[in-house]
């Protein structure tokens, strides 16, 4: 398997294909389409290694991104909302997600390039 | 800072008894009458917020605004000049309306159906063979709408006639509107959401603390504690027709592994900022049906839109100054306007099936509680002026 992430984060690959989604809309989405149990399966292994990520990141600062630094940035989004469904909502989540997509993003912040 | 550590005491009864006690009737929340009543009195006759300066970010930018309530599509701009406009978004030769993207920058518009052009102030410049038309290019500029900017909040105001000067109308709330982060935004989050419910209902919602504790179990928890279990704000203010509360927050909300992460996260984003992180926590409700939370953490602004007696739009904005400046404060925005997200998710359900419930007719009134003066005092001030409307248009007919 070729790495796609940092190599300090290699253990979090598996889960790149699903949550490295592009848009905050994106990402609210997977957390719908997934469901429950994989969000607490990624938030298990991602959840702990956040503070290391987002540290690793600020160092080289979005300036110094190469394409697997993004990758990681934007899984790290991804955690934010496996989060919600695995560590917020717990067992409320099935019940959460029936109506959450009607709340549509429209605009986020994560969605702009950032300045160099 | 709005902040108790212990012995919290929430605001005495008889502090609001001057509100009144009376049940609310239910009928002004379905009734189509009513509405239509509302829409007249108070939605085409108030400053209206519709948009923020950052949205406008240099000369010669736009934004579409469609009000739904009014029937009316609006384009707001930024002139050469700098100053904001608002116009009816129509073509000024035979109506079509001009304009059919969101936003965008330009200088000119030009209507599709005949070409006619008009410059971002709302003149018209040019039309093809307008020597065959009966009338002067400066009786054909594009209608305004009165407009203005406070704390970057730009609002309208539909009334044809003269109307009261925007600072004026929200009084002592442009100060405290512009002591907010929204005053200093230049991105946002945002997301809206559409609800079967009368857009008193839906905003009501917003203007008590009661149902946090049932409603908000895993995520409203930090302004309800041991001290404030129904989560009272510490003080409410009236102001005219807007409204304040300040917000309560526990000193030792029980947040999650993740919360915990997110604030700190947060904390450290505003503190490269120079920006204290707990700052004020009041609660502005601006006549008719926007309010702004000043949090710090997650700075936002909710105006809810009628559509219809039992229909509303909600939308939700989180303000942010300067772009993302690091993969943290990238993280924690992400982390506060989610969590944001899924809160008024779980608002949005119980209040459909609050509309179920008054449409039905099955009950004549509701009751408040003093944590639910504010609305109390919205519904005083909606009455007072539908009331008015319908004896101004009653005098009318005499």
């Amino acid at each position: 398997m070729s790495t796609t992430l940092p190599p300090a984060f290699a253990e979090l690959e598996p889960f790149v294909a699903r949550w490295a989604a592009g848009t905050s809309a994106a990402r609210a989405a997977v957390r719908d389409e997934v469901g429950p149990e994989e969000c607490a399966r990624f938030f298990a292994i991602g959840f702990p290694r956040v503070d290391e990520a987002l540290d690793y990141l600020d160092g080289k600062g979005f300036a110094g991104f190469d394409e697997a630094d993004q990758r990681l940035m934007t899984l790290m989004l991804g955690l934010v909302h496996a989060g919600l469904a695995a560590d917020v909502q717990g067992p409320d989540e099935p019940r959460h997600s029936l109506t959450r997509s009607d709340m549509k993003l429209q605009v986020s912040p994560a969605d702009l390039a950032p300045a160099a | 800072m709005n902040v108790h550590t212990k012995g919290f005491s929430p605001p005495e009864k008889d502090e609001l008894a001057w509100l009144g006690t009376r049940p609310i009737p239910t009928k002004p929340y379905y009734d189509p009458e009513w509405y239509a009543d509302e829409i007249e009195a108070i939605f085409k006759r108030s400053w209206i917020q519709i948009g923020h300066v950052c949205e406008l970010p240099q000369p010669d930018s736009y934004i579409v605004r469609e009000l739904e309530f009014a029937g009316v599509s609006l384009l707001i701009t930024r002139g050469s000049d700098g100053e904001v406009r608002a116009m009816h978004n129509v073509c000024t030769h035979r109506g079509t309306q001009l304009v059919d993207t969101r936003e965008g920058t330009g200088r000119k518009f030009s209507c599709r159906y005949h070409m006619w052009t008009f410059s971002n102030d709302g003149n018209l410049i040019g039309a093809p063979d307008f020597d065959r038309f009966n009338v002067e290019k400066s009786a054909c500029a594009i209608p305004q709408v009165h407009c203005g900017v406070v704390a970057g909040m730009i609002f309208v105001n539909l009334a044809k006639g003269p109307v009261e000067d925007l600072r004026s109308w929200l009084g002592d709330m442009a100060a405290k509107l512009e002591e907010t982060p929204v005053a200093d935004a230049t991105h946002l989050t945002e997301y809206t959401y559409d609800i079967d419910a009368n857009w008193k209902l839906t905003y009501d919602n917003f203007q008590e603390n009661y149902h946090l504790r049932f409603i908000h179990s895993r995520t409203g928890i930090a302004s309800i504690g041991e001290a404030n279990p129904f989560g009272y704000p510490s003080a409410y203010g009236f102001y005219g027709p807007h409204r304040t509360q300040s917000i309560w927050l526990s000193p030792n909300p029980s947040f999650t592994p993740l919360q915990w992460l997110g604030v700190q996260r947060s904390c450290k984003a505003l503190a490269v900022r120079g920006i204290d992180p707990v700052g004020s926590l009041m609660y502005l409700a601006l006549f008719p049906a926007t309010f702004v939370f000043a949090s710090t953490q997650q700075p936002f602004s909710h105006t809810v839109y009628p559509i219809g007696p039992s229909r509303s739009r909600g939308v939700i904005r989180l303000y942010w100054t300067g772009a993302d400046a690091s993969p943290n404060e990238r993280f924690a925005r992400e982390f506060s306007g989610m969590l944001l997200r899924d809160v008024h998710s779980e608002d949005r359900s119980v209040i459909e099936a609050g509309q179920r419930g008054l449409s039905s007719g099955a009950l004549e009134h509701i009751n408040l509680q003093t944590q639910e003066s504010l609305i109390r005092h919205l519904f005083n001030e909606v009455e007072a002026r539908v009331l008015a409307f319908r004896a101004e248009r009653e005098g009318g007919r005499a």
